[in-house]
């Protein structure tokens, strides 16, 4: 507690700084050019020669214009120390910000992840033929060592329930992020290794 | 997505340079040997008008900072919402790599295989 009382009392001591300081160039740009304005005016010779007050009023002139620039300037370090200090501490908009962010992200990622599945649905059809046709002809290198995963989970469901091999890979269809294809395919390989009835040469 | 403040203190910039361009207007109006009454007017009159706006908006956002500033860092980020996007992009491209090579994959085969037809006939 005593923590944030100190650090709120520096925020406190720099948001006071920064009104002292806008007050101050403000003051003094328009102090400046009040008195070059009245400086402007051409008065009869009174102590000193005109050529003489004419170099002194050049010179305060001189002076009171780089002063008006400088107090301008002063006025664009303050505004650019109001954004930083915005950015950093301004709450409300820090957490619009992110939540506006946070929602493009997750609505581009969703879309993705739509067409994604989309994608795989229209494949899983053409899928199925093709892992048929691999499958079941003499160029698979498949042998039961290498499996593939669909047939890994089937066999691991069948191990844990031995009477519900089909209902286990019904459930693998709904699970899993693969091509559901692969699921129903080692069906007809089980039976061409295994069984009797083989479906293909 | 810019901040609504962020861009009043980008307009207050502008109004600053304006304020030194009227009074440099001013200055040179003056320093004519016929100085232009009437213009010598419009120029301060705007020169006021910008100095009060500028005044009037710093202390506008310096007066909403002190209600809304504390002392704590604000901790909030986007990072675990961009690592997902991420992921995301990441399956999209994996997914067109593999789909890549099933493409070339069957474009070979059937490449190989009308150069066997051919060699047959």
């Amino acid at each position: 507690m005593t923590t944030q009382r100190v650090l709120s009392q520096s925020k406190e001591t720099l948001l006071q700084n920064y009104n002292k300081r806008l007050k101050d160039d403000i003051k003094s740009i328009l102090d400046n050019l009040t008195e070059i304005v009245k400086t402007a005016k051409i008065e009869d010779e009174t102590q000193v020669s005109r050529a003489t007050q004419a170099e002194q009023d050049h010179y305060e002139m001189h002076v009171r214009a780089a002063n008006i620039v400088r107090a301008g300037e002063s006025l664009m370090k303050l505004v650019s120390d109001l954004k930083q200090f915005l950015i950093l501490n301004d709450f409300p908009s820090v957490n619009e910000a992110i939540n506006l962010q946070n929602q493009q992200l997750r609505s581009l990622q969703e879309e993705c992840d739509k067409k994604l599945t989309s994608l795989r649905d229209e494949i899983a059809v053409d899928l199925y033929e093709l892992e048929e046709e691999y499958y079941s002809s003499s160029y698979s290198q498949w042998d039961s060592t290498d499996l593939p995963l669909c047939e890994a989970y089937r066999r691991q469901d069948s191990w844990a329930s031995p009477d519900s091999s089909c209902s286990s890979t019904q459930g693998d269809r709904e699970d899993m992020d693969g091509p559901p294809s692969q699921e129903t395919n080692p069906q007809h390989h089980l039976n061409g290794h295994g069984t009797a009835s083989i479906e293909k040469p | 997505m810019a901040n609504d403040r962020l861009r009043a203190l980008e307009d207050t910039e502008k109004e600053i340079a304006s304020v030194l361009q009227c009074a440099g207007n001013i200055v040179l109006e003056l320093s004519k040997d016929k100085p232009n009454a009437s213009f010598l007017d419009r120029q301060l009159v705007q020169f006021q008008s910008s100095v009060n706006r500028v005044e009037n908006e710093l202390s506008s956002q310096i007066r909403y900072l002190t209600q809304v500033a504390t002392g704590q860092p604000h901790e909030g980020s986007t990072y675990s919402a961009r690592k997902d996007c991420q992921m995301a992009l990441n399956r999209a491209e994996y997914a067109k790599v593999k789909l890549g090579e099933l493409g070339r994959t069957c474009e070979v085969m059937l490449e190989q295989q009308q150069q066997q037809q051919q060699q047959q006939t």
